[in-house]
């Protein structure tokens, strides 16, 4: 029997879903207010950022906070077109969806790992 | 030979009844945190370009299209952890001889979290951000 990639995706999806309600609804106000948080002092905001994103731990939660949302809305939209009854191959819309997921959490950690300043 | 039988669905078949219209709501929230993953994403890239380009996508957040993104992104961020957080007692079950907690116990719990952690978060934020170089 061929393996099912439901395991790993659901994993993903539920941390994701737990992530999100935790932290999301106060992620979200974060960055809507940041302009004007930082509108006093723009560089400082952008030291502190950098602070945050030069430390190791900052970089492992920052991964956190855009890989797993990704995983988690990724995996909904994929059963959502399904419901929808907008169907098309199952293995096209996997490698996209999940996929999708993957390069862009790889995409996130290459940027985190080799472009931010120390 | 095997005749299979198979059930018709209409596509609108979670038109027709709030639970389902729920569900699909539910589901629903997912694009807009989808879209706001790749607006935090953009922001990272930004910030690996250095701070002019960083500080430019701040004053971007300003325009009203991100405000609009960003009011559906909280709409939905709610209604997911609202929903995310009934759901949990169905997985997380913990009942044996030696440790028993009820469901409403496990929901409570995690609700107090929840609104614990995303007030701690923003107001980390603002303490933070918003005194970065006030002083």
């Amino acid at each position: 029997m061929r393996r099912s990639h439901e395991p790993i995706a659901w994993s993903l999806f539920g941390a994701g879903g737990m992530l999100l309600a935790f932290i999301g609804p106060g992620l979200v106000l974060t960055t809507a207010l940041l302009p004007w948080l930082a509108a006093e002092d723009p560089q400082a905001a952008h030291a502190a950022i950098g602070a945050l994103l030069a430390h190791p731990l900052g970089k492992l939660l920052v991964l956190a906070c855009i890989a797993l949302p990704l995983f988690h809305t990724l995996h909904r939209i994929y059963h959502g077109l399904h419901d929808l009854h907008l169907r098309a191959p199952r293995l096209p819309m996997q490698l996209l969806c999940y996929g999708g997921a993957t390069l862009l959490s790889g995409v996130t950690a290459w940027w985190l790992l080799t472009s931010i300043p120390a | 030979m095997r005749k299979p039988y198979i059930q018709r669905q209409r596509a609108d078949w979670w038109l027709r009844n709030p639970g389902y219209r729920r569900y699909m709501l539910r589901e629903a929230t997912a694009l807009p945190l989808f879209l706001y993953t790749l607006l935090l994403m953009s922001g990272l890239y930004q910030f690996t370009r250095g701070e002019a380009a960083f500080l430019a996508w701040l004053e971007l957040l300003r325009s009203p299209w991100l405000l609009a993104l960003h009011a559906l992104a909280l709409a939905a961020a709610l209604f997911h952890a609202v929903t995310w957080i009934a759901l949990v007692p169905k997985i997380l079950v913990i009942d044996t001889d030696r440790l028993r907690v009820s469901p409403e116990t496990i929901k409570r719990a995690h609700q107090a979290g929840a609104v614990i952690c995303n007030i701690g978060l923003l107001l980390l934020a603002v303490l933070l951000l918003g005194t970065a170089g006030g002083h």
